[in-house]
C-alpha cells in the first residue's frame, strides 16, 4: 500500500511508520509532500496529515490512532504510543522521561539524514531498540 | 524582524470543558492571549506543529479556528512583543531564584518549574541560565 504524509518527519512520524511497516503493511511504500498539501499519489493512505483518518485525534498522536483503528492489542505498543504523546503533543503532567529525549533524537536523525526516506530507515532503528528493551525490561 | 503565529478560535459554548481544556493547552505552550482575541506564539517548528494540531482539535470539537503566520508591520511592535515573552519567563525565574536562597528546598519541585518555564523561554533569556547554574550547584550539596 502506498502511505502519504509531509515531509521533513519527526517523532510521530517516524514511529509512524515504523508501526506500519512492522505490524500493519509489511510491504508500504511512503510517499512525502510538502508540508500543507494534500496532494499525493491518488491511492495513497495519507497519515499525520491534518483531517485524515491516522492523525491526530482527541488529543492523542498519529500513533496512538494507528493502534487503535487497527486494534492492535499490545502492551509494550501501549507504551511508545504513551511517549510518543508526550513528546509530540501538548500534556498537563508527564509520565515518560523518555519523550522528550525521543523527539529530540528523531528531530536530530532528520537533520542529519539527507532526505526523508533515510531519516525515515534510520528512524527503524531507535524504534526497534525501544521496543526490544521495553520489552526486556518488562520479561523480567 | 520576527515571525508570528496567530490563532484565534470559537468553540461552542457547552460543555465549557472544552474551552478550559483548549486554554490550558496555549497556555502551557507559552501562547499569550491579546485583546482576549488573538493568541500569538513565536514561530518555531516545534509552535509551528503544535498548534497546527490544536487548530485541528478545535475543528474536532465542533469549532472553528483560523491559524496565521504574521509579521508586524512597525518594529517597536515586534520588540514589545518580544519583551511580553521574555517577562512571563523572568517572572518564573526570578521567583525560582528566590526561593532557591532558602536553606531548605524542594530540587524536583523546582527543578520541573524550571524545565517548564525553559519550554516556553524563547528568546534565550539570561535569567534561564542562572536559575540553571543554581540548580545544577545545589544537586551537589550536602544537607
Amino acid at each position: 500500500m502506498k502511505w502519504v504524509t509531509w515531509e521533513n518527519i519527526g517523532v510521530d512520524r517516524m514511529a509512524s511508520a515504523w508501526l506500519i511497516r512492522r505490524w500493519i503493511d509489511p510491504k508500504a511504500e511512503f510517499f512525502f509532500i510538502p508540508s500543507g498539501e494534500k496532494s499525493g499519489p491518488k491511492d495513497g493512505e495519507p497519515f499525520d496529515i491534518p483531517g485524515a483518518r491516522y492523525s491526530h485525534h482527541g488529543g492523542h498522536c498519529t500513533f496512538y490512532a494507528l493502534l487503535k483503528e487497527h486494534k492492535i492489542n499490545d502492551a509494550i505498543l501501549s507504551r511508545i504510543a504513551q511517549m510518543v504523546d508526550e513528546a509530540d503533543v501538548i500534556q498537563e503532567v508527564s509520565i515518560e522521561p523518555a519523550a522528550t529525549g525521543l523527539d529530540l533524537i528523531c528531530r536530530g536523525l532528520r537533520q542529519i539524514s539527507k532526505d526523508d526516506f533515510e531519516a525515515l530507515e534510520r528512524g527503524n532503528l531507535i524504534y526497534d531498540a525501544i521496543y526490544a528493551q521495553l520489552k526486556f525490561d518488562t520479561a523480567k | 524582524m520576527t515571525t508570528w503565529l496567530l490563532l484565534h478560535y470559537k468553540l461552542p459554548n457547552k460543555p465549557s470543558a472544552l474551552r478550559v481544556y483548549i486554554w490550558r493547552k496555549l497556555k502551557r505552550l507559552g501562547a499569550i492571549l491579546l485583546h482576549d482575541a488573538v493568541w500569538v506564539l513565536p514561530e518555531n517548528p516545534r509552535t509551528t506543529e503544535q498548534v497546527q494540531w490544536l487548530t485541528t482539535e478545535i475543528q474536532e470539537m465542533g469549532g472553528n479556528a483560523y491559524y496565521w503566520r504574521a509579521n508586524t508591520i512597525l518594529n517597536e511592535q515586534d520588540q514589545a512583543m518580544k519583551q511580553q515573552f521574555s517577562e512571563q519567563v523572568d517572572a518564573i525565574y526570578s521567583d525560582l531564584l528566590k526561593r532557591l536562597e532558602k536553606p531548605r528546598t524542594d530540587l524536583q519541585e523546582f527543578s520541573q518549574q524550571y524545565q517548564e518555564a525553559a519550554a516556553k523561554d524563547f528568546f534565550h533569556s539570561k535569567l534561564g541560565v542562572l536559575v540553571r547554574e543554581k540548580l545544577t550547584s545545589k544537586r551537589g550539596e550536602k544537607s
